[in-house]
């Protein structure tokens, strides 16, 4: 089957191409080198900008959390009922939408691939049997590591780092991830042994061993296991005010080593002014700038009605007193890691929320490399995915940012520099930061551009001055070369694949895990482990095999 | 069976009562199945009951009692599912392949989908829906709970290995002596066995959400005026109360299947451990999840939104944990699809049609107008369940080579006609 999409712009940053007239090819789900021959179906599209598929390297969209939210607000899901139309029969919600709305309302802002970011490794099954039910998207997942007690043994009993390797790529094997995520190191572990807070220096009360080491180590074992995605980090602090000096020594404890922030707005606060609640944006972003090793995405705020669902059950716990509605879920998972669910509203009228608002906007305006930043709500604790096109207008348009502003809680505004900050991302930049910077920093080198190659995850997208609307409604989304929507609509539903890592480890860590499990998990390591018939409905993985370097 | 080796599995993962245990071993003859041992001891006497499969020839599928093919008994139930204005789908003793063809048959042809042992759900629901709670998976009850809360009755009879798993020779963390206080009914023999280890303290409360009440007044301060709460003295659950609060990781147990009130239970439960968590850690463990309730409930969660007791009609579902409960959804309905794969689990009555895809020694007391008689994950053929705790899944195995459909094949052979 060959497809030609005639006549359009080709917008690829990963190959230079900024708008050019050129007609993209695509033969069984592949982009190919354009030729003469016949297709069996051509677009023409006038004009029209052609783009990879987007890549959203941290959206919650799958996992035991997300049912959790779904389970505590039906309130979200009886607000957003189907779509009217034959392929939105099954699903609904908006800030925890079920795998089939995910898919159908990510395949129409022109996303074809996405990551969930805290898979838990007890949850790890279900977690793929939930991403094996949302459609037009490639997915995969990031396992939760740094709070488990096997990890944390180790590190106190003082284990070789190759030891850690070992265990580190049993894991990644074990529950088919795809790369490493820490939230709050060694912090949620903490809370089970009753500890409320967690400094970068501060010793583990059983363990001994702190935030900062905790993260060093799974530093060099993703470097030494090859692990094409670095370190994915939700640090110390979350949320709290002052924990900008907290940020800036972590970025300084990666060493230079690659390390990727998320959700960084959530860390970036300080303790200025008469609230005690301040913008460190600037100062966070300069440190970022200087230091080419470390990836950021932002984890913006946008203003409503939305459910936070983390890990990081230490600070959920702190947090759980400004619940709305008044109604939250905790949970210590498995010597694994935990998990808070608390329902929360976004307001512009509240100097807080006001202020995050505008403390993500500066960090997207003031960390100058888009390669190195990416676009995210840390869907949906900062806000539902739903709301990228909107975002992207803020970043594009100068006056609307500063109009939306103006409407925003007074002292707020007195509080940010963003009226002051200039900057306009341009088409080829939003480019990057959501297609082309992604497929980099994952490594997903068929993806994120549109040459020969690449998968045939294309979207057509007709240019209009509104970003909001241009990218709300993709004109055409192709998913493996099959066309899933048309105007807007969903025209198809198909099966994604789910990527997963696979690096090469010392297997003698076997009888260590079997004895771990057998003893103290209660469980045998056989079952633990997911074997690849179980994802995808039998299909498998899409497996990158990793090539390590020597520690 | 003389022209058979018999085969020893080992490791069989049991997918019954919801505990998750995964260390039986299995003797299988042909096909003959019969549960030998368990982790090195014996196998629960339900899990011995269930895994039993005799050498015996399947049922046929029928149509009112009278076999039929497969096929024919596949086309008159859809025909059955396409003449009908208010189906139930109810029973969902399933696997998660079940699970996912059942919500694809409702989406197609319309259908409430409930379980069948969902009232003890929806107990719990009262405070994990209505409040939220703080709650906490097997393994780090095993290792961290050193002060343990059963509330009702010794929850041993449905959940046969539960304080084996609770309580190994070497936890981690709880090292000094772990306290079990059962607030109701006593432990039974297999409890006291199980808990040897453990000091064990009886409470006989009559009503155990006054006494509950009444701990958690204790450990906010209050002086009660009574001498007795729920029929327990003042200074017994002044004396649980210093424990909870004085526990490292304190944990609350109840199972709402066996609780008429275990909705209150439930409420109070998540109470006190709020109360517990400002100073020191606790959590809610509740038991529950037969025949993969758990399971079933996940998925309709991630599929449809909403948990059990949907409808999902007209491209659109609704959620209604009153009117969707299967007895008073079957007071609407023409046509029950009643789903059993688990376990022999008959039908409630229903006057209307019924179309039973069932387990092969299912009693029926009325022959179901559509049977087709199906395999049971985990024995006959390979599948995925949850545990209790709703964030650990089992992968299940084959035993014997099947003879019977799976329900995922059996629904898709329905949908297909």
């Amino acid at each position: 089957m060959r497809i030609r999409l005639k006549g359009g712009r080709v917008l690829d940053p990963a190959h230079g191409e900024s708008l050019v007239s050129r007609d993209v090819e695509l033969v069984d789900g592949r982009i190919v080198a354009g030729t003469d021959l016949k297709a069996d179906v051509e677009y023409d599209l006038g004009g029209d900008v052609v783009m990879a598929g987007g890549i959203d390297l941290h959206s919650h969209i799958a996992g035991g959390k997300m049912n959790l939210a779904r389970m505590l607000m039906q309130e979200d899901r009886r607000a957003f009922p189907e779509l009217p139309g034959a392929f939105c029969g099954c699903g609904g919600g908006r800030a925890v939408p079920t795998a089939h709305a995910t898919g159908c309302r990510y395949s129409e802002l022109g996303y074809t691939t996405v990551f969930e970011p805290a898979m838990v490794g007890a949850n790890a099954r279900g977690a793929h049997l939930e991403m094996a039910d949302i459609p037009n998207l490639d997915t995969g997942a990031y396992l939760v590591l740094g709070n488990d007690d096997f990890l944390l043994r180790l590190m106190a009993a003082g284990a070789k780092q190759e030891q850690i390797n070992a265990y580190v790529g049993w894991m990644v094997e074990a529950t088919q991830a795809f790369a490493i995520k820490i939230v709050n190191p060694g912090g949620i572990n903490a809370f089970k042994f009753n500890a409320r807070w967690m400094q970068l220096d501060e010793a583990n009360p059983h363990y001994g061993v702190t935030p900062r080491t905790v993260l060093q180590t799974l530093i060099r074992a993703v470097t030494e296991l090859g692990l094409p995605h670095p370190i994915h980090l939700h640090g110390c602090n979350l949320g709290v005010p002052g924990n900008d000096e907290t940020t800036l020594a972590t970025i300084l404890a990666a060493e230079g080593r690659r390390l990727h922030l998320t959700h960084l707005q959530f860390h970036s606060y300080g303790t200025e002014g008469d609230r005690k609640f301040s913008s460190s944006a600037a100062r966070i972003a300069e440190l970022v700038n200087k230091n080419p090793n470390i990836s950021v995405d932002v984890g913006q705020v946008m203003f409503g009605q939305t459910v936070t669902a983390s890990a990081d059950y230490m600070s959920q716990y702190r947090n759980r007193g400004i619940a709305t509605p008044k109604k939250s879920i905790g949970m210590d998972i498995e010597l694994d890691a935990a998990c808070g669910v608390i329902p929360f509203e976004y307001r512009d009228k509240s100097f807080v929320n006001a202020l995050q608002w505008a403390i993500g906007l500066e960090l997207f305006l003031l960390v100058d490399d888009p390669w190195r930043i990416f676009l995210t709500t840390d869907h949906p604790n900062g806000g539902p995915f739903t709301t990228y096109p909107h975002l992207i207008r803020l970043l594009m348009d100068r006056d609307f940012r500063n109009a939306q502003l103006a409407t925003l809680h007074k002292a707020a505004q007195a509080h940010t520099l963003l009226g002051q900050i200039s900057r306009e991302y341009s088409l080829d930049e939003i480019a990057i930061l959501t297609r082309a910077a992604p497929a980099r920093i994952l490594g997903l080198t068929d993806k994120g551009h549109l040459a020969p190659g690449g998968v045939g995850d294309v979207v057509v997208y007709a240019e209009e001055s509104d970003r909001e609307a241009m990218f709300s409604t993709a004109r055409l989304v192709f998913k493996d070369g099959r066309l899933v929507v048309k105007d807007g609509a969903i025209v198809e539903t198909v099966a994604g694949t789910t990527h997963v890592a696979r690096p090469e480890f010392d297997r003698g860590i076997e009888k260590d895990m079997q004895r771990w499990f057998d003893e103290a998990v209660g469980l045998k390591a056989s079952h633990f482990r997911i074997a690849d018939h179980e994802l995808r409905n039998g299909a498998g993985p899409t497996i990158l095999t990793c090539e390590g370097v020597a520690p | 069976m003389a022209d058979h080796w018999t085969e020893t599995f080992t490791d069989v993962v049991c997918a019954f009562c919801g505990l998750g245990c995964d260390d039986l071993s299995v003797e299988v003859t042909g096909r003959d199945v019969r549960a030998i041992g368990a982790g090195g001891g014996t196998v629960c006497a339900e899990a011995a009951r269930l895994l039993r499969r005799r050498d015996v020839a399947d049922p046929a599928p029928a149509l009112g009692g009278e076999a039929v093919s497969g096929a024919e008994a596949a086309a008159q139930a859809q025909a059955l599912l396409r003449a009908a204005r208010a189906p139930v789908i109810a029973g969902l003793g399933v696997d998660m392949a079940g699970a996912g063809a059942l919500v694809d048959l409702a989406a197609r042809f319309g259908g409430v989908l409930d379980h069948y042992a969902s009232p003890a759900l929806f107990r719990n629901y009262a405070a994990a829906q209505r409040t939220g709670w703080l709650s906490v998976t097997l393994a780090e009850v095993r290792n961290r709970c050193d002060v343990l809360l059963v509330v009702g009755e010794d929850p041993t009879p449905h959940f046969g290995r539960l304080f084996e798993r609770l309580y190994p020779a070497t936890p981690l963390f709880a090292t000094g002596e772990r306290r079990v206080i059962f607030l109701g009914g006593g432990p039974g023999e297999k409890a006291r066995d199980q808990l040897a280890r453990a000091r064990v303290t009886h409470l006989a409360a009559e009503d155990a959400v006054a006494a509950l009440e009444a701990i958690s007044g204790l450990l906010a301060g209050r002086a009660l005026p009574g001498e007795a709460y729920g029929g327990v003295a003042v200074e017994a659950l002044a004396d649980v109360a210093a424990a909870l609060k004085g526990a490292a990781y304190a944990v609350v147990t109840w199972n709402a299947a066996t609780l008429d009130e275990g909705d209150l239970v439930a409420t109070r439960a998540t109470a006190l451990v709020d109360a517990l968590n400002v100073t020191t850690r606790a959590g809610v463990f509740p038991l529950g999840g037969r025949d993969n309730i758990i399971g079933v409930n996940q998925l309709l969660l991630w599929r449809l939104g909403y948990p059990l007791r949907t409808a999902v009609r007209a491209g659109g579902s609704e959620h209604d944990s009153t009117l969707f409960e299967t007895g008073a959804a079957l007071e609407d309905a023409d046509l029950m699809v009643w789903v059993s794969a688990l376990r022999p689990e008959p039908p409630p009555r229903f006057s209307g049609k019924v179309i039973a895809l069932a387990h092969p020694e299912t009693v029926f007391e009325a022959a179901p107008d559509v049977f087709i008689p199906v395999g049971t994950p985990g024995v006959d053929h390979a599948g995925t369940v949850f545990r209790m705790d709703s964030i650990v899944s089992l992968p299940l195995g084959a035993l014997r080579v099947a003879t019977l459909p799976s329900v995922a094949e059996a629904v898709r052979c329905i949908a297909e006609g």
